[in-house]
């Protein structure tokens, strides 16, 4: 009966009761909810495999691997793709950012008549800030106003857009955010992984450093929209520079719980996740499938899985010992989920890794070693065949990638099924470096997957990867300080561009474990390593260092852009061919214009406007 | 109406007392002469069921079996009427003293004259509609056997589309009412059932309850539906008793297998060897691989299903009311192991009059489903190379096999079987559609009627499912996963309706209808899964004790209402000069405030040229008619709370140990979201000519749909999203002929009927949102088909020799896949440039016409019916062949379908050379290897049945007919037939059904994926009644 009673009117009023409309935001759960939002939102960019790849393939790190589709071919720059208006991975960040910024105005504008404190205004603050940084680097000058006003809080369907200039965005969003952020954020992050001082002031010391390059410009790299390289503020290069340096170095001094790891291996070890050298990362957690954002058996290979570590792994399930597959995909840091989508060069493992003895970063990157786990699999054999006729068991190297190139290797195509070569009286096989090609390279270890549960078995090996993607390292800052002491800026007693660069190195030649060969390894080789830094740093030297500290972890693209090196330092590279038997180095060369310095803005922005045709041509950056 | 609900209130009390009542009431009444007579049709077969009444009088009977009645009628009787329908009414004049009247012969009436239509709140003689309503009676839509109401009908009337979207037991179809209107937006037509809105699905309703089944097509006929018209409306009418009828039992019931109707074509061992040796990737077997096995893994995996059907009804009536009562039990067990789905259906309806003004009524349509096994799959089966060993050396199935890149859990009959309990999937519900109603004559004015609705309807759904510790999993381990889900759905609807109906002078005839109505419907979900459930006899049913993480999923809610007012206008002149108009408004919560109500308008005219006095002379057109209408009708298909923004919400963690839910803008309000709108031309002629013996309509029609509800991709500058708005046009043209014929009429026996349905729809999509022309993102393109795929176009293989294939592909090879290049060329001759994507087409898939024919062929007792459907024309994508799929990426690491592939020794074939360029894990370019044309000619179903009372002793009291039906018997002219020898009929959405499936924006083309294997059924079946 009760239903006849309803009114007329009251049948078409509406009060949703299971979803939240943007007034939510006007509450303080609101505000919380949307600062968690913020933090998320940094899985659907780090970790996120195309996004990932854009930042590294055709660089000097990586290229396309066999099984690449034209996200990967397009960012090589080579000639077998090219990067459009349409490609995928140059449009992640836009796609990202702009809502998050959104988000983050609305927290920030919200915040204080709610009642919140300024610490948790300043992380919304940081959000905003950082992606502005990201999106400057990446695109040049982009839009302030989102349709409300400059930096506003909008809620209203906005069809057009108008790019601010590089130095608007810098001096109106990243700077004045991230100084109130250094000054309103706590030294300990208030949850795990939450912002603290010294995430705002390694961001805003890099933001400092690539805006005195960016009014620098040293090889006259276009900028757009167009806009003259004067600081509205009045400063030059050299003052940011030294800006950056000041506070990367009041970063490094004033540490609170951060600091260096004593190895390596340790700042990369699964097992040691979240550890005081991170400062930024994108979390996930293999306790929980709901919060983790993605499943905890099978990755489907999009965000907000932390796929990344899936690129540049091969597929190391083909090797075979005894006509039977003898490395078996496991959940493991040294194996995990191949896709063969991005290969290292040559030039990676011979010369920004040329020392792999003293230098521990090259045990610390890659998986050179494939061991046997056949039992994991249920294969109960005690030991298999392998090279040579000779026996290995459980735990031996099925197949060795050598740290130096040896001409007495023979490769043919039974071994392992995988034209691997043979050295005689060695069970294992083996690679020569300089024969690496697009199907058949180490694997990257660093970003390997890392699980607790695996029992005695292979564990859940086609999961995305459960640990924290690294975004911002402490170690990080002593690269910014020599940078910016590189170019000039006064230094601080025992911090110049060779002594920070040598705490550095210096810490690469601790060991504790050596990783690929799978025992204790306590030496140090840190003089060894300081004896070999050279007397003067260039920028070059900085670059090369910090390829070898931060190898394949996504910024390369930034740091080439950023110091203008990109044609210089990623202009050829050489690797072998698509099939097992191509072992036979090509050289390959990129063409790296001056207008790829920006990426695109992503046809979907442009579809999306509501305006005359001309002023979208505009609006795209020029050669695209 | 504060009034009217008081009404109500007091009608709704009074309308339960009377039926209660009325269902125990016993009448009585006086008696003088028993009449009796045998009734007869044009055969001097017996015409069971025939009413037999004093002539302007209540008092009735039925007729038995055998054509026989017995009537007690009052001395001074004068005739009685004897009506039967599809026959001429009789008037028999009583001689005083005279009990027995002997054999009647009943004449029987054309089609097109006698049939009446159910036009929405009311009905009207199929000789006055003035708009476009396609109908069929329940007894024609059964001579196709089948599990719903949508595929009984499918191809049997023009210009409704149905389409299958999936082959497992219990799935529905998608209908499509003369083409796609709407781009995000619902395109499913309204569904009335007994007058009510139906909310429920389609799939629910026993097609054995259903009497007749009226389609209105055109907007002057939807328009009285206003809001929910635009898409059509399909209005379905139960069996309910005959007043003055003895109590009838009847019981159909069929039995059947089905078999495959063919499996998927798939690579044998020596084809795959083959393959693998010319693909030259996978040079080394994986570990499980012997080239000289040939495991048939479809034959290992299907089994023979099964289909059942029974339903008993009795009905009957009194001098003053009626009844029917039936009860359904329909299961299809499918091929794939534990795939079934199972439905009871039960329902009632009781009519009753009470005194001379007064009449009430209700009915209820009650079902509960079950459908089980739809989480199992041939998908990965497929993928399973041949060469494969299933079996360890000792005969036992092993746990997984090894290929050379994967490894699978090993899939067989009896591995899911046997683990039928720890590996389960199944949804429950019932589902109850009520309907009560009052009538009152208004007694000082004739003619004038009042009538109260009331619709009452719950529908409830479960879903459990529970995985045991390392089911369908390589990973012995993987933890045991269970899930619930709740759903329930309430609706209410309340219409009030005053209808008046007169004649004026004899030739003025007038029917008015105003209506008020009120409905809301009420939605919620919740739904749980849990990991690591303790045994695997707890299945779902206890998640609480499960000692892994458990999950509450997010719950949802939707309370939605509708409020409306219609009058209708029905007028004809001498049945010469017809009309029709409708206005109806309409509000809905769903859209913004200030833009909730829309009135539609809608008229259309008729002209009887054969009732005008010129026409008289010629004798061979019985009947002309020409119609034409306009109307308005909308579509109100957008969610709930579109208007007020969305936040979505983000889990995130801090660490392993600290969680927390972020919320996100996700969506914009848009406080003027309004109403999308089609406006309708309709053109129709109306001819039977040659005695009756040839009839058939002819209809053009042009629907344009404005003010599209789309939910608008914003430019990420703006910080979000989407918003839902009112933008874009699409168009639907279209033409529908249907003929129906008696090619035979009773030549020695011999009866041949001939029906013919063809209609062609010209769907385009007129613009979109601030005048873009193209959304490559969602595949819109203005000009084309809403439907259109955006790809690059297969123009054959590169061979040896091919001029500029350096240019146009670096990096490719010889026998790789030549697509179409766009680009310029220099002064050389020399393309400018290589393909890419800017070489990409808009290729349109909709089909040139479709249609379908039943043909009916009798000769004494036996019956021969066939049911056939076509199509020429439109793309069929099949994710077998394409690139979706993963079963075409002739590699030769997984099984591949058996194709033709280019080999040096084999140039001419159609696939290209294996192992060759990819794109991905398949040949660059196979995405365009999963189109085919999409025509086809189907026999639907052969029945070949018998009247058993030919030979049952005559005065038997049963009437019985036997029949033998094929289903899906066989398929001719068919492209992608004549490739796989499949089903050329979709089974999938898109986004369904393929390793990787389209977007989920393109999930509306419907494709051919890995569902369960299209069967081929035969079935023996009964009709019975006494």
């Amino acid at each position: 009966m009760g239903i006849l009673s309803t009114g007329c009117k009251k049948i078409l009023d509406e009060t949703p009761r299971s979803t939240f409309t943007p007034e939510y935001f006007k509450t303080t759960q609101g505000v919380n909810g949307g600062l968690t939002a913020m933090y998320y939102h940094l899985r659907n960019i780090y970790g996120q495999a195309y996004y990932y790849n854009s930042g590294i393939t055709g660089t000097d790190e990586a290229t396309w691997g066999q099984s690449a589709d034209g996200n990967f071919k397009d960012m090589d720059c080579s000639g077998v793709g090219s990067i459009l208006s349409t490609s995928y991975p140059s449009s992640i960040l836009w796609g990202e950012a702009f809502p998050n910024i959104n988000t983050a105005s609305g927290v920030i504008e919200n915040a204080s008549a709610a009642g919140v404190s300024s610490a948790l205004i300043a992380e919304a603050r940081f959000f905003r800030a950082f992606d502005y940084f990201l999106l400057v680097q990446t695109f040049g000058g982009v839009p302030l106003d989102l349709g409300a006003g400059e930096l506003k809080f909008n809620t209203s369907p906005s069809r057009t857009s108008k790019r601010n200039t590089v130095p608007e965005v810098y001096t109106k969003a990243v700077f004045p955010d991230l100084l109130q952020a250094v000054n309103d954020l706590p030294a300990t992050g208030r949850v795990t992984g939450g912002l603290t001082k010294t995430a705002a002031r390694l961001i805003l010391s890099k933001a400092y450093l690539t805006y005195a390059w960016w009014l620098e410009n040293p090889n006259g790299i276009p900028t757009y929209p167009a806009s003259n390289r004067t600081d509205p503020g009045g400063h030059d290069a050299a003052w940011y520079f030294q800006q950056a340096y000041d506070v990367a170095a009041a970063a490094i001094d004033d540490h609170g719980n951060f600091g260096l790891q004593p190895t390596f291996y340790d700042v990369n070890a699964g097992q040691n996740d979240r550890n005081n050298e991170m400062v930024l990362y994108a979390d996930h957690t293999q306790t929980s499938e709901k919060y983790n954002g993605s499943s905890l058996t099978y990755g489907s290979g999009g965000a907000p899985d932390n796929f990344a570590g899936w690129m540049m792994t091969w597929n190391y399930t083909m090797l075979k010992s005894s006509g039977v597959n003898s490395v078996l995909r496991e959940a493991d840091q040294h194996l995990g989920r191949p896709w063969v989508r991005m290969a290292p060069t040559i030039e990676v493992l011979k010369n920004t890794f040329a020392d792999k003895t003293n230098d521990s970063r090259y045990d610390g990157t890659f998986t050179s070693v494939y061991r046997g786990n056949w039992q994991k699999g249920g294969n109960a054999a005690a030991t298999l065949i392998n090279a040579n006729g000779m026996a290995i068991a459980p735990g031996d190297a099925v197949l060795t990638f050598l740290n130096e190139d040896n001409p007495n290797v023979v490769y043919a195509s039974g071994n392992a099924g995988i034209n691997a070569g043979m050295l005689p009286g060695r069970s294992d096989f083996v690679i020569s470096p300089g024969v690496i090609n697009r199907i058949v390279y180490p694997g990257l270890w660093k970003l390997g997957v890392y699980r607790t549960d695996n029992g005695t078995g292979l564990g859940q090996p086609n999961a995305g990867s459960t640990r924290p993607f690294p975004i911002a390292k402490f170690s990080e800052l002593y690269f910014i300080a020599a940078e910016a002491a590189v170019k000039g800026a006064a230094i601080k007693a025992g911090k110049s561009a060779r002594e920070l660069i040598n705490v550095i190195r210096a810490r690469a030649g601790k060991w504790r474990f050596d990783n690929n060969g799978n025992k204790a390894k306590v030496e140090d080789d840190s003089p060894a390593m300081i004896a070999a830094t050279p007397a003067t740093i260039d920028i070059n030297y900085v670059l090369a260092e910090r390829s070898r500290e931060f190898y394949a972890e996504g910024g390369r693209w930034f740091d080439l852009v950023r110091t203008q090196k990109w044609a210089e330092l990623a202009g050829t590279y050489t690797i072998g061919g698509i099939n097992y038997t191509d072992h036979t180095p090509v050289t390959v060369t990129r063409t790296i214009d001056k207008h790829l310095y920006l990426r695109p803005i992503p046809q979907g922005q442009i579809d999306g406007l509501e305006m005359t045709t001309a002023e979208k041509t505009a609006y795209q950056n020029p050669g695209y | 109406m504060r009034k009217l609900k008081l009404i109500n209130f007091t009608w709704w009390k009074i309308s339960c007392s009377i039926i209660l009542l009325s269902i125990f009431s016993v009448t009585a009444y006086a008696q003088s002469i028993a009449l009796h007579g045998r009734i007869v049709d044009e055969n001097g077969g017996p015409l069971p069921g025939a009413t037999v009444r004093i002539t302007g009088t209540t008092t009735a009977t039925v007729t038995t079996a055998n054509g026989d009645f017995t009537l007690n009628v009052p001395s001074n009787t004068k005739s009685i009427t004897i009506s039967f329908l599809g026959y001429v009414d009789q008037t028999k004049n009583i001689t005083t003293g005279t009990g027995n009247l002997g054999t009647l012969t009943m004449v029987k009436t054309s089609r097109d004259i006698s049939e009446v239509v159910v036009v929405g709140y009311g009905t009207q003689r199929r000789e006055a509609v003035t708009g476009s309503v396609a109908s069929i009676s329940g007894d024609r839509m059964r001579d196709v056997p089948a599990p719903n109401i949508s595929q009984a009908i499918q191809g049997r009337l023009p210009g409704v589309d149905i389409s299958q979207t999936s082959t497992k037991p219990g799935a529905t179809t998608q209908i499509l009412i003369r083409g796609q209107r709407s781009l995000t937006a619902s395109n499913d037509p309204l569904i009335v059932l007994d007058g009510i809105p139906f909310v429920g699905s389609i799939g629910d309703i026993n097609p054995n309850d259903i009497k007749s089944i009226d389609i209105l097509k055109d907007a002057s006929a939807t328009a009285i539906y206003g809001s929910r018209g635009a898409n059509g409306v399909i209005i379905l009418t139960t069996n309910r008793g005959q007043t003055g009828a003895n109590a009838k039992i009847s019981y159909n019931g069929y039995y059947g297998t089905q078999t495959l109707f063919s499996r998927y074509p798939m690579m044998n061992g020596p084809e795959f060897v083959a393959l693998r040796k010319a693909a030259g990737l996978y040079t080394v077997n994986g570990t499980d691989e012997d080239n000289n096995v040939n495991t048939d893994w479809q034959k290992l995996f299907y089994r023979t299903g099964m289909v059942n059907s029974h339903d008993v009804g009795v009905s009957g009536g009194s001098q003053t009311g009626s009844y029917n009562f039936g009860g359904g039990y329909y299961r299809n067990q499918g091929l794939i192991p534990t795939q079934q789905y199972t439905r009871y259906a039960m329902r009632g309806s009781v009519d009753q009059s009470v005194g001379k003004y007064v009449k009430i009524g209700f009915t209820t349509n009650n079902n509960y489903t079950l459908n089980e096994g739809g989480q199992i799959s041939v998908g990965s089966v497929l993928g399973f190379t041949p060469i494969t060993n299933p079996y360890n050396t000792d005969g036992t199935l092993k746990r997984t096999v090894k290929m050379p890149a994967d490894e699978s859990f090993v899939l067989t009959k009896g591995v899911v079987n046997n683990l039928h309990d720890q590996w389960l999937n199944e949804t429950r519900s019932y589902a109850t559609y009520n309907s009560v109603y009052g009538e009152v004559k208004i007694p000082w004015v004739e003619g004038l009627k009042y009538r109260v609705n009331l619709g009452l309807d719950f529908i409830q759904g479960n879903d459990g499912n529970y995985t045991g510790v390392g089911v369908n999993s390589t990973t012995p381990t993987t933890s045991s996963t269970a899930g619930v889900g709740n759903r329930q759905t309430y609706h209410w609807a309340l219409e009030n309706l005053l209808t008046y109906d007169h004649t004026f002078a004899q030739k003025h005839n007038l029917n008015v209808v105003a209506l008020y109505s009120a409905e809301q419907t009420k939605y919620n979900s919740s739904s749980m899964s849990a990991k690591d459930i303790p045994a695997d006899a707890f299945q779902f049913y206890n998640l609480g004790a499960a000692t892994g993480e458990i999950t509450i999923g997010n719950g949802n809610y939707s309370l939605s209402g509708l409020s409306s007012y219609m009058g209708r206008v029905m007028y004809s002149y001498d049945n010469r000069y017809l009309l029709s108009a409708t206005v109806r408004s309409d509000a809905s919560s769903r859209l913004a405030p200030g833009y909730k109500w829309h009135t539609y308008p809608a008229v259309s005219v008729g002209w009887n040229v054969m009732n005008e006095s010129f026409m008289k002379e010629i004798t061979t057109i019985d009947n002309l008619k020409l119609r034409v209408g306009y109307g308005q009708t909308s579509n109100q298909a957008v969610n709930a709370y579109q208007t007020l923004g969305t936040l979505n919400s983000r889990q995130y963690n801090f660490g392993d140990n600290t969680y927390a839910t972020g919320y996100y803008v996700s969506q914009l309000p848009n406080p003027k979201l309004g109403w999308e709108y089609s406006e309708t031309w309709n053109y129709g002629l109306d001819f039977s000519v040659l005695n009756h013996r040839l009839s058939g309509t002819i209809e053009y029609y042009d629907t344009k749909t404005k003010d599209l509800l789309l939910s608008v991709g914003l430019p990420p500058t703006s910080g979000v999203g989407s918003y839902t708005a009112n933008v874009g046009q699409t168009q639907n043209r279209g033409l529908e002929i249907s003929l129906n014929g008696t090619i035979i009429n009773n030549v020695n026996g011999w009866t041949w009927d001939l029906g013919v349905n063809v209609y062609a729809n010209r769907n385009k999509l007129v613009a979109l949102a601030s005048g873009q022309t193209r959304d490559e993102g969602n595949g819109w393109f203005v000009g084309h088909n809403i439907n259109s795929i955006f790809d690059y176009q297969y123009t054959g293989l590169w061979q040896q020799g091919d001029a500029n294939m350096n240019i146009l592909e670096p990096g490719g090879n010889v026998g790789m896949i030549k697509v179409l290049y766009t680009g310029g060329y220099d002064a050389n001759g020399k393309p400018t440039r290589a393909i890419g994507a800017a070489d990409r087409q808009i290729i349109d898939t909709d089909p040139k016409y479709q249609g379908g024919f039943n043909t009916r062929v009798a000769y004494k007792g036996f019956d021969f019916n066939v049911v056939g459907a076509f199509k020429s024309g439109g793309i069929l994508i099949s994710s077998l062949y394409g690139s979706g799929g993963y079963l075409n990426r002739l590699t030769g690491r997984g099984n591949n379908v058996n194709v033709d592939y280019w080999t040096p020794d084999n140039t001419g074939a159609r696939y290209p050379k294996p192992g060759g360029i990819q794109s991905g894990d398949n040949p660059k370019y196979g995405s365009t290897l999963g189109y085919f044309d999409a025509s086809y000619l189907k026999i639907r179903a052969m029945t070949l049945g018998y009247d058993l009372n030919r030979v049952l002793p005559k005065n038997f009291v049963a009437r019985a007919r036997l029949y033998f039906t094929v289903q899906n018997a066989f398929v001719l002219f068919s492209p992608y037939h004549k490739e796989s020898g499949m089903d050329p009929e979709t089974n999938s959405y898109g986004n369904e059904n393929a390793a990787v499936p389209l977007s989920n924006a393109q999930r509306r083309f419907l494709t051919i994926g890995t569902n369960a294997p299209s069967t081929r059924n035969y079935l023996l079946g009964i009709n019975m009644s006494f």
